[in-house]
């Protein structure tokens, strides 16, 4: 599997950096370039990083932050048909603070892309990002002159979630892809132990994985039947 | 059909018949107006700008005047080829007015020049004018004299350039690429921070300093982008001053590059809790132009689904107003709620909350089979919840310690600032649009406007439940009186045409092929539609050059008012009494920005 590795910057940012900030690469997996340094503390390493990552994965919370439409399917899935409790996310914080990630749930206007960068970046590591609905994964159907045509352009994303507005099981779905995306992480397991990056696993592609299943349905349901 | 532009002798006419014109041009001599027929369904005339505000005092003073000043906006004209006997204009503002007491309205129009972009404020008349003048100066760069604070409402205070003028690009690819950088970011924050002298506010009072406490843009009890600065004396609000336009999506604009067929989904995502309600009328305005007449069949479809959404967007409206008075528990069951009336939606439109289900001519596709149960089963269930929510909520005694006389406002006051809707019937003024005056067949059902008396946070809570009552019953009418017949009108503009049709030769397969692909053309005129939508009074005023698009869409949506006028319900007031009456509007910021 290979990692995105994100280091964060010693130096304070220069005026004109472009967000997202910090350096980006892609490398290998960091603790199978250790296992072959140390069997001991490498096998050491990939007990720690999992123990922590499960615990990280089965208890996000959310932000509470809406922008638009999305915003109400994502509270849809907060409330009892959905259930997010079910995958331990039920714990909505008000302040960016005590959150561990943020939905990006609506359309990303260029008045309020600041004020969506200021409150990413007083989330505290680790901090994750899901984009949800076509207007934050692109712009959508809003290719306007007030709209950010996607949220990536300014904050790095980790899940997707297609949709206008996706359904609230595509919501959890997507809640679920990240988790298992924080399972393979590797974090810094203290700040004085490994090389302090972030790295993220590169997770392989939903539409790739289902094509094939997609692509043979060639029947679909007739609209004048329930 | 009758065309954009009268000849004279026809308006001289016209206006000997209406008594509102005939006063008018009484006062201001019948020679400075000029009228022009419209679509649109009132009587729209020009009026040169020195004129204007005495010809606002005047209606206004009118027994059973004016005086509701329900839009104010503006076209640029420059591109518009066919403007047969107009005034020479290169933008028209023009003002909506509506008499309540008469039930009608009348709209006044100014021509202004390019070299001369100004017009004398009417904030004196009416005081709702300030917001929509601040909107005006935004998308068109036109200046009001005398306005008090005329700054940027819905775009950045850093923005260039105004987005509804016809040289201003409309799309976001027709720009360079979105970045921000470091220095950027700290340019906008530090635009956005609220500056108390430039809106006239003092820093303290009798020595002791006022505290500003910024509430937004985002903020768990504002609904969404919403931001509002409050000038705080210990808990006493002093002032407070919204700040909107974190949630504009430029659906107007939208409208001028989308064909007539092609802008209805946008049009779901104005009062996106509303759905199909909002298809309604600007579908009812389009038809006005084709002159289109549709089937009994579309017009029930159409109410039913209609309220469908009402209902959901009352629960949601209910679940979030408890939350924001502290109870935990009413969102889960509201919502459990909604998730039945979207098992209806979602099986007779095939989506949820965007359906985009309504057609110009008709409606997307006939009703499935067995649609009746699974709409029963949704009506019997709602009627006992509803009692509960009764009994539980509004019959609880702290809920109504804690709502009673909050935010309470006169019918006087919700005219004056252009309040429609619940928010307006709460103050026990009878004014719904579905009985006074008609649309898609209303007038066929039996159904109560529930009123309130005090017009307060309670009163704005209970209504919405009676409101759900009554759409309830009215959804039973149609499952019980759905006429037979077509889901499309039999017209040659109907989009998309029947899809027969089209199978019969090659003449027949061009015409629908240039429909479904360009689009209709409608011929140039003018026309309005208002509904009663879920928050009040949302209208589409569309003018058309003859065109496939449309060549000036103005969307009235009833949020924005409601959202101005909270300084003058606030001041004074606690904090806590800001969040339940914030909670009371129902509001959402793509009703307010557009
Ligand atoms: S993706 Fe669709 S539903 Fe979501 S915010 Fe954008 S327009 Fe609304």
């Amino acid at each position: 599997m290979t990692y995105t590795l994100t280091r964060a910057d010693d130096d304070m940012a220069a005026a004109t950096d472009r967000y997202p900030l910090g350096e980006r690469r892609q490398v290998e997996d960091p603790v199978k370039q250790q296992l072959e340094r140390n069997v001991f503390t490498g096998k050491l390493d990939e007990v720690l990083n999992s123990v922590v990552n499960w615990g990280r994965k089965n208890s996000l919370w959310p932000y509470n932050f809406g922008l638009s439409c999305c915003y109400v399917e994502m509270t849809t899935a907060f409330t009892s048909p959905h259930d997010i409790a079910r995958f331990g996310s039920e714990v909505i914080r008000a302040s960016p603070r005590q959150a561990d990630f943020m939905v990006i749930a609506g359309t990303c206007f260029i008045k309020m892309a600041p004020v969506i960068q200021q409150l990413y970046d007083q989330m505290l590591e680790p901090k994750w990002v899901i984009s949800m609905g076509s207007c934050a994964n692109s712009g959508g159907m809003y290719d306007i002159y007030s709209v950010v045509q996607g949220v990536d352009k300014f904050l790095p994303v980790d899940v997707y979630v297609p949709g206008c507005p996706p359904r609230p099981e595509a919501f959890l779905q997507g809640l679920q892809l990240l988790q298992d995306s924080i399972q393979e992480e590797r974090r810094p397991l203290s700040w004085v132990v490994g090389d302090q990056g972030v790295y993220r696993a590169k997770m392989p592609s939903q539409r790739e994985k289902h094509r094939d299943r997609r692509i043979q349905v060639t029947e679909l349901r007739s609209p004048s039947r329930l | 059909m009758s065309v954009a532009s009268p000849t004279r002798g026809e308006a001289q006419n016209r206006s000997t018949r209406d008594p509102v014109l005939e006063a008018l041009g009484k006062h201001l001599g019948a020679q400075v107006m000029i009228e022009q027929t419209t679509l649109t369904g009132m009587p729209v005339v020009w009026l040169p700008r020195e004129r204007l505000l005495e010809a606002l005092a005047f209606l206004k003073g009118l027994p059973e005047g004016f005086t509701m000043l329900f839009d104010l906006s503006a076209i640029d004209e420059r591109l518009r080829s066919q403007r047969v006997d107009l005034p020479p204009a290169d933008f028209t503002v023009f003002y909506h007015l509506v008499s309540l007491d008469r039930n009608r309205d009348l709209m006044l129009k100014v021509a202004i020049d390019e070299g001369d972009l100004s017009l004398p404020s009417c904030v004196s008349v009416f005081r709702n004018a300030n917001w929509y003048e601040r909107e005006v100066w935004d998308m068109f760069g036109i200046d009001f004299a005398g306005h008090p604070r005329l700054v940027r409402i819905l775009m950045p205070p850093t923005w260039t350039g105004h987005p509804l003028r016809k040289d201003y690009p409309a799309r976001a690819t027709e720009f360079d690429p979105y970045t921000l950088t470091v220095a950027g970011q700290d340019t906008e924050q530090k635009a956005l921070q609220f500056d108390p002298e430039a809106w006239g506010m003092q820093r303290e009072r009798a020595g002791s300093e006022f505290m500003f406490l910024n509430l937004g843009p985002n903020h768990p009890s504002a609904h969404g982008a919403f931001r509002i600065v409050l000038q705080l004396d210990g808990e006493e609000i002093v002032d407070c001053v919204p700040d909107i336009g974190y949630h504009h999506r430029g659906a107007e604009k939208m409208a001028e590059r989308q064909s007539w067929h092609s802008f209805i989904p946008y049009t779901d995502r104005v009062d996106y809790t509303g759905g199909v309600m909002n298809n309604l009328p600007y579908v009812l305005a389009v038809e006005k132009l084709a002159g289109i007449e549709v089937p009994d069949r579309v017009k029930v479809i159409r109410v039913m689904m209609a309220e469908m959404f009402r209902i959901t967007s009352h629960l949601l409206f209910l679940g979030t107003y408890l939350q924001d008075l502290g109870a935990m528990t009413p969102v889960f069951f509201t919502f459990s709620d909604r998730q039945r009336a979207y098992k209806v939606i979602e099986g007779i439109t095939g989506f949820r909350m965007h359906p985009a289900w309504y057609r110009i001519g008709g409606v997307a596709q006939d009703l499935p089979e067995g649609w009746q149960a699974l709409v029963q089963e949704f009506l019997d269930w709602m009627p006992k919840r509803l009692r509960e929510y009764q009994r539980a909520m509004m019959e609880n005694a702290i809920v109504r310690e804690r709502t009673r006389d909050i935010a309470a406002f006169s019918t006087a006051e919700a005219l004056e600032w252009g309040v429609t809707g619940p928010n307006l019937r709460a103050t026990g003024c009878n004014f719904d649009l579905r009985k006074q005056r008609p649309y898609s067949g209303y007038d066929q059902f039996d159904f109560e406007v529930p009123l309130g008396t005090r017009g307060d946070v309670f009163d704005r809570g209970q209504l919405r439940i009676e409101e759900m009552r009554q759409s309830v019953r009215i959804i039973q009418q149609c499952v019980d009186n759905m006429p037979p017949g077509d889901y499309k009108a039999d017209h040659p503009l109907t989009t998309p045409p029947p899809r027969e049709r089209m199978l019969q030769h090659i003449e027949t397969l061009i015409t629908h092929f240039l429909q479904v692909s360009w689009g209709p053309v409608l011929k140039p005129n003018e026309s309005c539609q208002m509904v009663e939508a879920t928050k009040g009074i949302n209208s589409y005023y569309l003018t058309s050059d003859g065109n496939t698009t449309s060549y000036r869409t103005r969307i009235r949506t009833p949020s924005f008012p409601h959202l101005q006028q909270i300084p003058a319900l606030m001041r004074r007031g606690f904090v806590p009494d800001l969040i339940a009456h914030l909670g009371s509007i129902d509001f959402v910021m793509a009703d307010v920005d557009r």
